[in-house]
């Protein structure tokens, strides 16, 4: 056979086994979530019945409905601010030549490389400080200083992109700052906030840790409530299977449809889980 | 306004975020590493010096979590870097279907990890699980081997759950780098005789150096902190196997009550992390000069 034959016998090979090993676990979660108890007990792969019982039990054995109506609210909110602020303090960054933009960049930085359990006792005091405990509000400025860190890296390099020419065209006409930020960058922008916000968006949802301490009892996002469904000594897979189906769809969905955008803001910037 | 002052008025809100949600906590949970500070003696604080650090470096407990947390870094990094440059190698060819492997790599990531952690969990059950199925019916066990219940077995499954949810990511990091590599290189050395292996060690490794390195950088920071993974799978179990840094802070906080000893682990965390950031200078420096002059990355 050819070199060329080879190559391509081998990358085939691989790809399956790729696709296999990373996509199994996942085709199991689904496929277990239709299945019937004792076909998951009985470790039956396709077995002769599937039902709806385990997704109708998702939502009865535990309040699923507003655990994802918590979550979409959390990772809207804090990704819009954060989409908001991180394109001002990147613009501001970037292109008005303030002072100190080395020093803010380091704590940026930082902060995105600061593990959350370094951090977690303090602001759970002034969230509680703020009467903002079991509050979506308190979990929104929590994600939103988390994803804040991301967009302004992201945008960063987006707004040094931009030619100079197209402000100084736009002063010279008369146009303030404020019309050279909202009317000129702003617009030429907007792809990247937007794919920035989709980067956002999936750390909110997906995160945990604040999540669960910030929420003692009340506002329950869905990676908490999964976690509701295990019992000490019964754990339900076919319900937790069809919960953790719920939680997934909606990200998986977004992947599919904008997979273009979250890969090249994946490996252009964005550089955050 | 002048534009500087427009400037200045656009950064406030992020600058008093951090340093509000930020900065301050940093400096707070420093301070508190000095201080007996419990939550059943109510706000009462006293100043103790060192004795937290000396507690906890006579500890087995903080160096059992401390030694699991190293290792699983170390194993978790290591594969995935090894794991990524070969699935990168695999996307960057022209045949169809690497359009399936690029969507395909974003499903791991875009799940939660909570999720991801259910998921490995049941897969790995000592009765339901379809990989002691598996295992069985190739004939590598005999019997269902109850992994999570093992000092060894349960750490091996996080390692493997945390491989499966970010490598696909390291691969695509390596992939951009790969296609950062100019074709002509690689043909050019290909004319002059020199061979596959040859071509990648000397050319293209070399050259995907600065994209490594920042992954790697992010990746032990990132692995460093793993807590979620652990919540999902073992609970730190048995006993305190799996008990990672982040878990044994986090029940200091708030299963214990106990803010000083609790900030002592949070700071030594900290401290570790600032150990990584500095191997990595060269990547951090390279960033904020980015940042200031706008060069690409």
């Amino acid at each position: 056979m050819s070199r060329k034959t080879w190559d391509k016998a081998l990358f085939y090979a691989f790809a399956a086994f790729f696709v296999a090993t990373i996509g199994f676990p996942f085709f199991w979660q689904v496929l277990n979530s239709f299945k019937l108890e004792k076909d998951i007990f009985s470790l039956t792969w396709f077995p002769d019945a599937y039902t709806l019982a385990n997704y109708r039990k998702a939502f009865q054995s535990r309040p699923l409905m507003e655990y994802m109506g918590n979550s979409i609210a959390v990772s809207v909110f804090a990704t819009l601010a954060s989409m908001a602020l991180g394109s001002m303090a990147a613009y501001a960054l970037a292109r008005t030549r303030i002072r100190g933009t080395g020093l803010i960049l380091i704590v940026v930085l930082s902060v995105s490389l600061l593990p959350p359990v370094v951090i977690v006792n303090p602001i759970y005091a002034l969230i509680r400080g703020m009467g903002l405990l079991n509050t979506r509000t308190g979990l929104v400025i929590v994600n939103t200083l988390f994803t804040l860190t991301l967009t302004i890296w992201f945008l960063v390099p987006y707004m040094h992109s931009i030619p100079a020419e197209l402000e100084e065209a736009a002063e010279i006409d008369g146009a303030g700052p404020w019309i050279c930020y909202s009317r000129i960058i702003m617009p030429l922008v907007a792809p990247g906030v937007f794919t920035v916000g989709i980067l956002a968006f999936i750390q909110v949802w997906n995160e945990y840790l604040f999540a669960l301490v910030m929420n003692p009892v009340r506002v329950k996002l869905v990676t908490v409530g999964l976690k509701m469904y295990e019992s000490d000594n019964y754990i339900p897979w076919g319900t937790i299977m069809a919960a953790s189906t719920v939680i997934v769809v909606p990200l998986i969905a977004m992947v599919l449809a904008l997979q273009k955008r979250i890969i090249s803001g994946l490996t252009s910037g964005g550089l955050k889980e | 306004m002048t534009k500087r002052q427009f400037g200045y008025l656009l950064i406030s809100p992020t600058i008093i975020m951090f340093g509000l949600f930020a900065v301050y906590p940093v400096v707070r949970t420093l301070y508190l590493s000095f201080f007996e500070y419990r939550l059943q003696f109510g706000e009462t604080m006293t100043f103790v010096g060192l004795k937290h650090y000396v507690n906890m470096l006579t500890n087995e407990r903080f160096w059992n979590a401390f030694g699991f947390t190293m290792a699983f870094t170390a194993l978790t990094v290591g594969f995935e870097v090894l794991l990524g440059l070969a699935f990168a190698q695999a996307m960057n060819k022209d045949y169809p279907g690497r359009g399936l492997l690029r969507v395909v790599v974003l499903i791991p990531w875009a799940i939660p990890t909570i999720v991801s952690g259910f998921m490995w969990k049941f897969m790995v059950h000592d009765q339901y699980g379809v990989i002691n199925q598996m295992l069985r019916s190739v004939g590598l066990i005999r019997d269902y081997v109850p992994w999570l219940s093992r000092d060894i077995g349960a750490k091996a499954i996080l390692i493997l759950a945390d491989i499966w949810k970010t490598a696909p990511y390291v691969s695509l990091m390596v992939l951009a780098g790969l296609q950062g590599i100019p074709r002509s290189l690689l043909e050019a050395a290909d004319i002059d005789g020199a061979g596959p292996i040859v071509r990648y060690f000397r050319i293209t490794l070399p050259l995907l150096k600065p994209v490594l390195a920042t992954a790697v950088l992010f990746r032990l920071i990132q692995s460093f902190k793993v807590y979620t993974v652990i919540v999902a799978l073992t609970n730190g179990g048995p006993g305190n196997a799996t008990e990672s840094l982040t878990l044994y802070t986090l029940r200091t906080y708030f299963d214990a009550g106990n803010y000083g000893y609790g900030s002592a682990l949070a700071s030594f965390t900290m401290i570790v992390t600032c150990g990584i950031a500095v191997c990595f200078l060269d990547v951090i420096r390279d960033k904020v000069e980015a940042g200031r002059k706008g060069r690409a990355r």
